[in-house]
């Protein structure tokens, strides 16, 4: 017998809305670096990791307070991406690595970061001490923790959104995106835009971390937990497209949420609903191989016809 | 019957000479035992059956020399040493028999007991504690002047609680070190991997701290009973927690449980308890990797429960009790068993303050330690190893005890007598944590008391309370 199916609509909404503003701040860098320098940074889970535990020791062993620590976990990690491609992926592309040798390399980086970070915090589970009891908001349950989340996410979103389209800066950086020769022949400093895409897609990681670990704890391998559904929001948008990544990003924590119920309902484990996100992106990419951000209208009705 | 051939026992001269003696007499025996001795796993434990024990002993590759020991209700016996077939020897007896006795030509120079714990990882702390009970019981008999005069060697390997590990580790004590009787493993999916393997090599083990319900069906998975447990099975757990569910009186019940062998399992056992699956109103199996479980704690809320039955693990369940103090649910009641007596759980604080809000309380393996059979044990465990005990070292000073009389019942160093022997050894041995009669079609033990704890502050920490109250099948459930 199942009358635990009773839906809370408005609390599964929001809960979606929690889980897409994560992988939409871990997924932004990941489409950020791809966009520009073509290759997968697979140490990005670590930046994940990494801005988690810089906001406590700043928060929990300095005693600055927890907001304090959510801006050194973004700064830090910001520079954290900045020095990685100064000393690692900057010299590589120089001397002519391929992707399969950067994304190789990123993935060798990834575990020296990972044991680093296990060294210096240690292994075991850490958690912020700033807690902030919930509330009942309406039909939601919230937490302040939560909501500041979710707003941080759309802030940032719309930031990024005026980022690109307003400024200079922005204009560069899409122009780097689109074609990096093409930008450098226009005077563009391909160089400067390049670090300030690693510092910011760094230092979003960073954030996703933290508001991650705030949720659940920090562990060594807390950027792994949210890497692959990331690397899915980045495929699903279009590989390199911003809007898309952030469409997709909460596309998937809205199925996957409504996965989870259906899971339960059907007396199954909630395992498989990795399976449920897959299968929407397989879907959406026999459809749109280009991810979201290839799909135009025109472009459907031609692959519905061409199939039969 | 299998030979072994890298067996020895008595010298191959002498027992040629035996065997070409006594040909005839075997033969003949051979005709009126051979029908009888077919089905030699026909052990049962009512006292009054007559039971058929076969023990098979190898003399060297080429021959086999057998005993046919018949002991009847008037005591008197028979003994008849013979070549025969069917290469089977019976003891049928109606009288009760307690250990050993057995002539120690059957026995090597050092009965060997495997042990297979975790020494290293993340259990290893416990697990080099645990193996103090081996050694204690090891101690015990060797003092007393050995099995038949031959002493006990207890001879360990490290598993790391790692199935593959357990595995490699089996294989060496048997393979290498010609061990036939096995101590361990601790843990259940240790136990799962390692069956098939001491099914095939026919080698018993006997495990100290493996609860899994699963575990009852691998006697029937593999065709014999060669995993035994001196520790309840969780199906009696299951029995005790729904005694107890209906006697606080839920009855909007809601378990939630990891989605593997452990969590499964004690929703599973404890649907199948009478009466259960009218009160569980919603099942919920959580992925452990995924780490964010606000959606299962939705539909919770929602099926309006009276009480939450949690069987978690500790890293995901730190999560599920966060994000449950977060989404306020911290007003329904908490149960769960006896893997959530852990003080891991305390590391996180939203955890621990959920804990104690919901005044989660469960249930724990137990036994009496006011017994002179644990004095026994708690004496040279202070003598050896200092006076306070370890978890579960009493548990494995009860399965070495049951292994090493196990072979002193059978009186030949061989895996599958030694199998036989163990559900009448077991029978008859009180042990530190209580009687340890296991039902030979399983290898489960027939009963087992439970303490209820309950998660409490204490000096303005959290605690368990392990005096909360008490449950056995004799007593029902009784609070403190």
């Amino acid at each position: 017998m199942v009358d635990g199916l009773s839906l809370n609509i408005a609390q599964i909404l929001f809960n979606s809305l929690l889980t897409g503003s994560l992988y939409v701040l871990a997924a932004i860098g990941l489409t950020l670096t791809y966009g520009i320098l073509k290759f997968p940074n697979v140490a990005h889970a670590e930046f994940i990791t990494f801005g988690a535990y810089i906001a406590y020791t700043v928060a929990d062993i300095w005693k600055l307070g927890f907001e304090a620590g959510v801006l050194a976990a973004f700064v830090a990690t910001g520079l954290l991406g900045v020095a990685s491609h100064l000393f690692l992926f900057g010299p590589l592309i120089r001397k002519g690595a391929s992707i399969l040798h950067l994304t190789v390399a990123s993935v060798g980086y990834g575990i020296v970061l990972r044991y680093a970070m296990q060294e210096i915090w240690g292994r075991k589970d850490l958690y912020y001490s700033a807690y902030y009891p919930g509330f009942d908001l309406g039909p939601i349950r919230v937490t302040p923790l939560w909501l500041s989340f979710i707003f941080l996410a759309v802030a940032i979103v719309a930031v990024f959104h005026l980022l690109l389209t307003k400024t200079k800066i922005g204009k560069a950086m899409r122009a780097t995106s689109n074609n990096p020769s093409l930008a450098q022949a226009s005077g563009i400093d391909t160089r400067k835009i390049i670090l300030l895409v690693w510092f910011f897609g760094s230092a979003l990681a960073g954030l996703g971390g933290v508001m991650k670990a705030s949720d659940t704890r920090i562990t060594p391998v807390l950027g792994w937990d949210i890497l692959i559904m990331s690397f899915a929001a980045v495929i699903f948008g279009g590989v390199g497209s911003i809007y898309g990544t952030i469409f997709a990003g909460y596309i998937l924590g809205f199925v996957e949420n409504l996965g989870v119920i259906g899971l339960v309902a059907l007396k199954l484990s909630t395992e498989y609903r990795f399976l449920l996100g897959f299968l929407v992106l397989v879907f959406a990419l026999i459809f749109a191989p280009q991810g979201i951000a290839g799909i135009t209208f025109k472009s459907i009705r031609r692959r519905l016809s061409s199939s039969g | 019957m299998r030979e072994n051939p890298d067996r020895k026992g008595i010298s191959t001269a002498a027992a040629a000479a035996l065997a070409v003696v006594l040909l005839i007499v075997g033969v003949a025996a051979g005709y009126f035992a051979g029908s009888a001795t077919v089905t030699p796993q026909t052990t049962t434990l009512t006292q009054t059956v007559a039971r058929t024990i076969t023990t098979t002993q190898t003399v060297s590759a080429a021959q086999t020399v057998t005993q046919t020991v018949t002991q009847t209700a008037t005591a008197t016996a028979t003994t008849t040493v013979t070549q025969p077939v069917t290469q089977t020897v019976t003891a049928t007896r109606t009288t009760t028999v307690t250990t050993t006795a057995a002539a120690p030509g059957g026995l090597p120079e050092k009965v060997k007991i495997g042990v297979l714990l975790p020494l290293s990882g993340e259990l290893g702390s416990i697990g080099v504690r645990m193996l103090y009970g081996a050694h204690i019981a090891a101690k015990i008999v060797n003092d007393s002047g050995g099995i038949g005069g031959r002493p006990v060697q207890i001879i360990a390997e490290d598993t790391a609680a790692v199935p593959d590990k357990a595995l490699d580790a089996v294989k060496k004590l048997v393979e290498v070190q010609g061990v036939q009787v096995i101590v361990g493993p601790a843990t259940s999916v240790e136990a799962a991997t390692i069956a098939k393997y001491l099914n095939d090599r026919k080698v018993p083990a006997i495990s100290m701290s493996a609860t899994a319900a699963a575990l009852s069906n691998l006697a029937k998975q593999y065709g014999d009973t060669y995993f035994w447990r001196v520790v309840g099975s969780d199906t009696i757990q299951a029995r005790a927690l729904a005694d107890i569910m209906k006697e606080k009186g839920f009855k909007r019940i809601v378990t939630f449980v990891v989605s593997n062998d452990y969590g499964i399992g004690m929703e599973q056992m404890l649907l199948a308890q009478p009466g259960m699956r009218d009160r569980v109103v919603l099942t919920i199996r959580y992925d452990p990797t995924k780490g964010d479980y606000r959606t299962e704690l939705e539909q919770v809320r929602a099926a309006n429960p009276d009480v939450i039955f949690y069987a978690l693990w500790v890293e995901s369940g730190k999560i599920v009790f966060r994000q449950a103090l977060d989404l306020g649910l911290d007003k329904i009641p908490t149960m769960g068993g006896e893997g959530m007596a852990d003080e891991a759980f305390f590391a996180d604080p939203r955890a621990a303050e959920y804990m104690v809000k919901t005044g989660l309380f469960g249930t724990r393996p137990t036994y009496d330690p006011k017994t002179y059979s644990y004095q026994i044990f708690y004496n040279m465990h202070k003598r050896l190893y200092g006076d306070e005990s370890s978890l579960f070292a009493d548990y494995t000073y009860d399965a070495t005890m049951v292994a090493i009389l196990a072979v002193g019942h059978a009186g030949v160093y061989d895996g599958a007598k030694i199998k036989n022997a163990l559900a009448l050894t077991g029978q008859y041995y009180i042990g530190a944590t209580g009687m340890k009669a296991m039902d030979p079609s399983t290898g489960d033990l027939l009963s087992q008391d439970y303490l209820i704890w309950r998660v409490e502050l204490k000096d303005g920490k959290p605690t368990y309370n392990f005096n909360y109250g008490f449950w056995s099948l004799g007593t029902g459930v009784v609070w403190k």
